[in-house]
């Protein structure tokens, strides 16, 4: 390749931009930039994508052997420069660099280094050497690398995670409300930009020390005082107001979400406080309580698709079939009495069996074959079997529904037996069961064996003499 | 849009003269509409006006209601609102500081003072929860911690019969569909061998005024969300029997007959309403069977007898229509409308509310009772309070002996419980005098916003057009309560 004198004005240029950025890299602690230099740094989010494709194209051209144009060399040389070095200068402005950063900021460097190296060899017709191929491939990598780690500086480190794995992580039983209410929330919505590698209004939201050590206008959550922490009037702020939190358009917290920070700074934001030292009528522990229930549309996302002409076909005048909710494909089913029984209007409903969560069978004359059927519904989670001939070999026959929460089994004939089923109903979470054969030792041991239970045994003793005894209006004394 | 009423746009009721004027106009209007707006033949299937009825917009809290109506407005200075400065300051006249313009009904209007009335009745603390709850009403306060008080209830109408159709309709003027409708209408039935709105009426010694089927009807919604009035006695349903004479196999013979022919005239002009009809003879066929077995209480244990009181099984009374209320709801009614009228004590108020309180106090925390050992307050919501509240001051001359209270719309009281809300809190606080909201107002269309949440409609989306305008049970105001949703 020939030299002319048009090339060599560009070859000085690019010799003194790398001249430049090593003197930054390499005396960084002792440069205060002026503020001008300092906002040519904001433009680094614009140019950066002139060398990753330019520089991709003239790869392609070496790898494959073609020619390369030495201007389109020339340009994607220059613009690597610059955006290394106005990356730096927007570097400068976080007061402390997070590791991302560091290693985005070294490999950014390092794009612009190699790509001049390249570009010399590639001057003196050494472009085509097995070393300068593998220059080449080095260089790929380290502009992969350095793109996804600038990404994670903007857009926060699980940018790319899966969307399976950012979903929250389940509420385990008695929560911790930092730790497993209040710092997910932040997790999700806020840590993106305030973090050690990008510290907006240097607030660093990781850890709960940090939260309350505040920002840039002094602490932004006032312990006790939700009303007046800064944190909270910015997520309060209208969508459009600069600063709302979090900024443009990105999906803002629900009303929920931001009820419970509320609750949480008000009630002192402690990073100990569990759910059940909460009074219960604090507001706090319902929304908590709301949170620990999966979203049931989400649950039932995945049940088969059933179609609203096979309903039809299914309802009759004593079967009503209903979605729970819009375009659910999770049905609840009750069943009335007919004039005229047949075990048939239930067993007909094998078709959609998996696709019910809620079954209403109260007061019907059901027998084995019926039960048969309830068992075979996997996906159950309410359940009425009160005032039906059942008994303990048939409360036997549900020991597989594994999802069922909600059971009715009250005014039945079962007894002892059943509460061993009972006992080993992961998911259930409230059983009515009064009047039938179980022993009052079988209930308080079970009682005792799942204390997060509600056991229904009906209305209570005293309650119930109250209601007996006491006429309405005891004594109205004349004042 | 899939809300209005499909016959309109039957195709068979286009004329060639019509379908040829509309084509030329409606092709043309296509393209240029389409250039225009690029998405306009996108369907919108994420709204949710578009979802078809009978279907819950989403997860529901409560699949039914019953609503324990107390026509006549229960004062709310006898009931749940707490307020010992009337006692401390009797006699004295209302600030006009507090009463701040407030109108007044023709009954108080030419009045010169109006000198605050002490509560008629000693208040106390109740349940974990400490609610404040009036001895007129030892039974629900027993059950203090399964409902939810609302304290700070306000409407805007002043005398009853705009008020309760305030209440019902979420309009004072009348002719729009009852909420019972409006529930059926967005719900269909649970239950298709009964109503999906029924209604129970009773009646205490107090001062009462007129109840009116306007009340339940279903205005411009169809004919089948309108409420039933079931009476008390041997013919719950009016004209539901067959004559003298005419066996059930008869009567299956003529409906089948009839409902030939009707499907014949439906074949002719694709009117919807034909169907609905040989539906609606077909419900009232079965309910031949099935409302007399709902209704009759004499199968239930001596222990429920004993927890509703021994009036349950006196037909008629509030009691009886409590358990009723519980076996209908049962039975997959959505819902259960009772009324007890009585409640308007613009006189002797002392007495007569200790009547009224007699009569309903037992059967609705029985009620509730029964329902919560049901799982069945896990999804019913039940509802109890009047259409407005009661002034502090006296209406007439002052005489601590006997006096009344006059209509308040500013602030009342009414509970609710199950169904998705919170139990065992007090929502809402009025001022020293009981006059005025100073936290947390819930107006009626807030009211009927948050029960349709918890029934799982918005109400925002549940429309019916008519005249050319949609309407909805909350008009163009409410707002979901959340504080009040567990
Ligand atoms: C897209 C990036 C981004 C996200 C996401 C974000 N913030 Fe910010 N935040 C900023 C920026 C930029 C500033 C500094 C500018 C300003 O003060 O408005 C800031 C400043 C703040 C401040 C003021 C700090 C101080 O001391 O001045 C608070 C408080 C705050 N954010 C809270 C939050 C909360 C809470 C969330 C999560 C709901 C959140 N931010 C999410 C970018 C973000």
């Amino acid at each position: 390749m020939v030299y002319n004198n048009k090339n060599r004005w560009f070859d000085y240029a690019i010799f003194g931009l790398t001249v430049f950025l090593i003197f930054c890299l390499l005396f960084e602690q002792y440069i205060e930039l002026p503020s001008v230099v300092a906002w040519l740094g904001r433009w680094h989010p614009m140019v950066l994508h002139f060398p990753i494709v330019l520089l991709l194209i003239v790869l392609f051209l070496g790898l494959t052997g073609r020619p390369i144009p030495r201007s389109l060399f020339v340009v994607a040389v220059l613009s690597a420069l610059v955006t290394a070095i106005s990356g730096f200068f927007l570097g400068t402005e976080s007061d402390s660099k997070g590791e991302l950063l560091v290693w985005h900021q070294w490999m950014g460097a390092g794009v612009a280094l190699i790509s001049v190296f390249w570009y010399t060899l590639d001057g003196v017709g050494l472009g085509q050497k097995f070393y300068s191929k593998a220059l080449q491939i080095v260089l790929i990598v380290l502009i992969g690398f350095t793109g996804h780690y600038g990404g994670m500086v903007t857009h926060g480190e699980d940018f790319l995670a899966l969307p399976l794995n950012k979903k929250r992580k389940a509420i385990p039983e008695n929560p911790m409300i930092f730790a497993d209410v209040v710092n997910p929330i932040l997790d999700q919505n806020c840590v993106a930009c305030h973090n050690p590698n990008k510290k907006k209004g240097s607030l660093l939201m990781t850890s709960w020390a940090s939260l309350l050590k505040g920002g840039e206008s002094g602490k932004t959550i006032l312990v006790g005082d939700s009303g007046n922490s800064e944190l909270i009037r910015r997520l309060l702020l209208p969508l459009d107001d600069e600063e709302h939190m979090p900024p443009d358009g990105k999906k803002p917290l629900s009303p929920d979400e931001i009820k419970i920070l509320e609750r949480w700074i008000a009630l002192g934001a402690s990073d100990t406080v569990r759910l059940d030292q909460l009074a219960p009528e604090e507001s706090l522990v319902g929304l908590v309580k709301n949170l620990m229930e999966p979203d049931p549309l989400v649950k039932w996302a995945d049940l088969p698709k059933v179609a609203d002409s096979t309903l039809q076909n299914l309802d009759s005048d004593y079967v009503t079939i209903e979605r729970v909710s819009g375009n659910s494909q999770a049905l609840r089913i009750d069943v009335y009495l007919p004039p005229v029984y047949d075990a048939k209007a239930i067993t007909d409903l094998k078709r959609i069996g998996s696709n019910i969560v809620e079954l209403d069978l109260s007061g019907l004359p059901i027998g084995v074959e019926e039960m048969a059927f309830v068992a075979s519904c996997a996906n159950l989670e309410w359940l009425e079997l009160d005032r039906t001939p059942i008994t303990d070999a048939e409360v036997e026959m549900l020991r597989n529904l594994k999802q069922l929460r909600m059971l009715k089994i009250y005014n039945t004939k079962i007894g002892d037996q059943s509460a061993a089923v009972l006992k080993e109903m992961e998911n259930l979470k409230r059983v009515y069961l009064w009047e039938t054969g179980l022993s009052s030792a079988a209930l308080v041991e079970l009682k005792l064996k799942r204390p997060n239970v509600l056991i229904d045994t009906g209305i209570d003793e005293e309650t119930k003499a109250f209601f007996v005894a006491t006429d309405t209006i005891a004594k109205i004394e004349d004042k | 849009m899939a809300n209005d009423k499909k016959n309109n746009e039957s195709p068979l009721k286009v004329n060639r003269r019509h379908f040829f004027s509309q084509l030329s106009v409606g092709i043309g209007s296509l393209a240029l509409g389409s250039l225009l707006i690029p998405d306009l033949f996108k369907s919108d299937t994420e709204s949710l006006s578009s979802m078809p009825l009978g279907i819950p917009h989403f997860a529901p809290k409560a699949k039914r209601i019953i609503y324990l109506f107390q026509a006549g407005a229960p004062s709310q200075l006898e009931t749940f609102d707490h307020k010992p400065t009337l006692r401390k300051r009797m006699g004295e006249d209302l600030p006009e500081s507090i009463r701040n313009g407030q109108r007044l009904t023709g009954m108080t209007s030419e009045q010169k003072t109006f000198p605050l009335m002490p509560p008629a009745v000693e208040f106390h603390q109740h349940g974990k929860s400490g609610a404040w709850i009036s001895d007129f009403f030892p039974h629900i306060a027993k059950i203090a911690d399964e409902i939810c008080i609302i304290k700070s209830m306000h409407t805007e109408a002043i005398n009853h019969d705009p008020a309760i159709t305030f209440f019902q309709t979420g309009s004072q003027i009348s002719g729009r569909p009852s909420m019972g409708s409006w529930m059926s209408y967005g719900l269909g039935s649970e239950n298709k061998n009964l109503p999906s709105f029924v209604v129970l009426t009773s009646r205490g010694k107090g001062n009462s005024q007129g109840l009116y089927s306007k009340l339940w009807s279903s205005g411009f919604l169809d004919s089948k969300h309108q409420g039933v009035l079931l009476r008390s006695g041997k013919d719950p349903v009016l004209y539901l029997n067959d004559p003298d004479g005419i066996s059930r196999s008869d009567k299956r013979h003529l409906l089948d007959q009839v409902s030939s022919l009707n499907k014949l005239h439906h074949v002719e002009t694709g009117d919807d309403e034909i169907e609905s009809r040989i539906a609606q003879y077909e419900m009232a066929y079965r309910m031949q069977m099935s409302v007399p077995d709902v209704m009759d209480v004499s199968k239930e244990p001596e222990s429920i007898i004993k927890l509703y009181g021994e009036d349950c099984q006196v037909p008629g009374t509030y009691a009886a229509n409590a358990l009723q209320a519980r076996r209908l709801a049962e039975n997959g009614v959505r819902f259960i409308q009772l009324y007890h009228q009585g409640w308007d004590q613009h006189g002797n108020l002392h007495n007569e509310m200790a009547g009224q309180a007699k009569d309903v106090d037992q059967a609705s925390a029985a009620l509730i009772m029964d329902l919560k050992q049901r799982g069945m307050l896990e999804d019913t919501l039940v509802i109890w309070g009047g259409e407005f509240g009661r002034t502090n001051y006296c209406q007439g001359k002052f005489d601590p002996k006997n006096y009344g209270r006059d209509h308040h719309p500013r602030a009342f009281s009414i509970f609710m419980a199950g169904g998705g809300v919170k139990p065992g809190i007090t929502y809402g606080e009025t001022d020293e005098f009981g006059y005025n909201i100073i936290e947390n107002p819930v107006h009626i269309n807030d009211f009927h916003a948050t029960l349709m949440y918890a029934m799982g409609l918005d109400h925002e989306q549940l429309t019916y057009k008519y005249q050319g305008r949609r309407f909805r049970l909350t008009d163009v105001a409410g707002n979901v309560i959340n504080d009040l949703i567990a």
